[in-house]
């Protein structure tokens, strides 16, 4: 009886030693092809936002560096950081409507380098996430340092 | 005496036996766990594979010369080019059974080739659609290239 309760603690443990090992190799997210290419296209996509002069319209990728250095939409007189927000919200929600093996996604801009590390806009996230999350991300270089563009899909 | 002896031991014997089998039970049971765990992520794997090659025709066809926007991008399709690829009797070119591309925000879409096959299996990702308005104006929209395979 001690042999047995002996081995079945002893296969108990190497199965927990087995699956903390296999949590911590978990990442956030599992690289998708589908999502970065969202990301990648994404930050071409033409914006009604035209910064210097019409029909000068951004892409979204001059639109957060616009953003970022805080510049104004003169055809929309609207700030280019509103107007980023309110375009990545519409286009997210298109994106979740056309696609119905989405169930949650989360897209967030930031900005790093050496000393710190801030949202360019607030996260946009919706949804309810039970299924396996997919993600995508792009590099766009600023003067000081990068912005990082992270998109996540949670798929059913 | 003896006697007394012979039962324990044969006692001793069964309970050793009985323990031999609910081992050897314990670790089946560990085992199908196991297979079972492996057996989803092999399902997961197959099912992201192909999701993945399907992805990369999808790029192939985008990146062709009848419908890129430029040979410089990828990924990226030429709208006046769908809109003559729908209208056109190319049937036999494509090796594919269907192929389609939507825009996401307008929720416009270009059906350019459907072989109508019943069993097809359709696969998409995101590309560029862009159209050219002036010389020096082109707008690109978030799109879809949806691509339709052969169930096998």
């Amino acid at each position: 009886m001690v042999g047995f309760v002996l081995i079945v603690a002893i296969v108990l443990i190497a199965l927990m030693v087995f699956l903390v090992i296999s949590i911590r190799n978990r990442t956030e997210f599992k690289q998708s092809d589908d999502v970065e290419n969202f990301v990648n296209v994404l930050m071409m996509h033409t914006t009604g936002c035209a910064i210097v002069y019409e029909p000068d319209y951004d892409s979204v990728q001059d639109l957060i560096k616009s953003c970022y250095n805080n510049k104004k939409c003169i055809n929309l007189n609207k700030m280019a950081c509103d107007y980023l927000n309110e375009s990545l919200n519409l286009i997210m929600e298109k994106v979740m409507e056309t696609d119905a093996s989405v169930s949650a996604y989360e897209l967030n801009i930031v900005h790093e380098n050496d000393e710190e590390r801030s949202y360019i806009i607030h996260p946009i996230l919706r949804g309810n996430c039970s299924g396996s999350v997919y993600g995508g991300q792009q590099v766009i270089s600023v003067d000081s340092g990068k912005i990082t563009v992270i998109a996540k899909f949670c798929y059913n | 005496m003896v006697n007394s002896l012979k039962n324990k031991a044969q006692m001793k014997i069964q309970q050793m036996a009985f323990m031999i089998v609910a081992v050897l039970i314990f670790f089946v049971l560990v085992g199908l766990a196991f297979l079972g765990w492996q057996l989803i992520s092999v399902k997961d794997n197959f099912n992201s594979l192909q999701k993945e090659q399907a992805i990369a025709s999808i790029r192939t066809i985008s990146d062709m010369p009848e419908f890129n926007c430029d040979s410089r991008r990828s990924l990226c399709v030429d709208e006046d080019k769908l809109i003559v690829m729908a209208n056109s009797s190319y049937s036999g070119f494509w090796n594919v059974a269907s192929i389609s591309a939507y825009k996401i925000l307008e929720k416009k879409s270009y059906l350019v080739y459907d072989s109508k096959q019943k069993d097809k299996k359709e696969f998409s990702t995101y590309v560029l659609i862009c159209k050219k308005i002036t010389s020096n104006y082109e707008k690109c929209d978030l799109g879809k290239l949806s691509v339709g395979v052969v169930n096998v």
